[in-house]
């Protein structure tokens, strides 16, 4: 320890290097090496900077300090939306393999294997895509908050292809019950092809939305 | 030999912190007056800069040396979106170290000089890492300095894993463009 004046005297080192460590409250930690032969007695004078700390700027300590559970209810939310994103790259491909195989459900091609292929599929892309909304649904909101960017966009489009997916299964079955029942597909049913896609294209753009930058 | 290898001898000052500062009395302050810091993330699908403005500096200049401190809190960055911004936030474990703070030394003279290469201690996300003679570009137009430069910063320097987009990390580059103009009291 040095004396009041910032004196201090160091006795019985032996020879060699050494690294000269001098601290004090309010300033930063100063060092020096010194190199001591034997038998020499040295001066070091080590000069301390003032240490500046978040309180000189003018932060107040709620801002600076950490909070365990706003870390943990972030890390929640990732995780959430993380098995958000891989389930709807899985619902994505689905959209299109049960695109694709409405080809053999419908129309002068449709046959009653395509039918049940379509109508597997169908019933598989709606599990897969409640899942994935599930995730976004339920992850934790942050307070405080504000949604801006291109985010909104992405939310938008959930209403569209949301309501999509509630209507066009059910528009689905009403199709698929006419055709098994060998009568033309007519009515509100006729309509499912239309709702598929408008859903289809929804979601995708709903990818895009998040995925690329404009 | 290396430093490692030295003996280490520690003397804790024990004078009162008023009569020291007395003996070492600062020469100049400095405030940062404003400021922009900018941090760029390249992803395949698309690059993105998130911006704060909210930085705050204060540089004290005492036996020829100025120390900076720079401070920011870490969810005033905006990249435009605040899904992305969220995501950082988590990634950079931002609420349990809300701050990131800068500090570095710099000789008293380098205000006679259009650049600087300047030693910066960056704390960030719980790590801390040293970035040796980082160039930074210096106009001095009275009592106004403003400066200029970039930090090379990586996502591996504070240990965090590079976030994803659609099953692509970002790179672990992201440079921090820093614009600051500091004003002597």
């Amino acid at each position: 320890m040095t004396d009041s004046s910032g004196n201090y005297r160091i006795e019985d080192l032996l020879a060699g290097d050494y690294e000269l460590s001098v601290s004090a409250s309010g300033y930063r930690t100063g060092t020096q090496r010194v190199t001591i032969a034997a038998g020499e007695a040295r001066n070091a004078n080590v000069t301390l900077t003032e240490s500046l700390a978040l309180g000189d700027l003018g932060f107040t300590t709620e801002q600076t300090q950490g909070n365990a559970a706003d870390q943990a209810r972030l890390d929640r939310r990732s995780h959430m939306l993380k098995w958000h994103q891989r389930f709807g790259l899985l619902t994505a491909a689905s959209f299109v393999a049960t695109l694709v195989s409405s080809t053999n459900a419908g129309g002068r091609r449709a046959t009653a294997s395509g039918r049940d292929w379509h109508a597997g599929l169908g019933i598989l892309n709606t599990g897969l895509y409640f899942t994935t909304a599930y995730f976004a649904i339920f992850a934790p909101k942050i307070p405080g908050a504000e949604t801006h960017g291109q985010i909104r966009i992405h939310k938008a489009l959930a209403w569209v292809h949301g309501t999509g997916m509630i209507v066009t299964p059910i528009l689905g079955a009403m199709a698929f019950n006419q055709r098994s029942n060998g009568q033309r597909v007519t009515g509100a049913a006729s309509y499912h092809g239309a709702a598929a896609a408008v859903t289809t294209i929804a979601f995708g753009l709903a990818i895009i939305s998040v995925s690329v930058k404009f | 030999m290396r430093p490692a290898r030295l003996a280490r001898l520690a003397v804790p000052l024990v004078v009162a912190a008023a009569p020291l500062a007395g003996q070492t009395g600062a020469s100049a302050t400095w405030i940062l007056a404003r400021s922009k810091v900018t941090y760029h993330v390249s992803h395949p699908l698309h690059q993105t800069d998130g911006v704060s403005y909210e930085a705050r500096g204060k540089g004290v200049c005492q036996s020829g040396q100025c120390t900076l401190l720079i401070a920011a809190p870490v969810k005033s960055f905006n990249s435009g979106d605040s899904n992305r911004d969220l995501h950082m936030l988590q990634v950079v474990r931002g609420a349990q170290y809300p701050m990131v703070v800068v500090r570095t030394t710099l000789p008293e003279d380098a205000a006679g000089h259009d650049t600087i290469y300047a030693d910066v201690e960056i704390e960030f996300a719980g790590q801390t890492a040293h970035y040796k003679q980082v160039l930074f570009q210096l106009t001095m137009q009275g009592n106004d300095a403003t400066v200029v430069g970039t930090i090379p910063v990586t996502l591996t320097d504070f240990k965090i894993d590079p976030p994803s987009l659609l099953m692509i990390a970002v790179k672990n580059e992201v440079p921090v463009r820093v614009e600051m103009l500091w004003r002597k009291e």
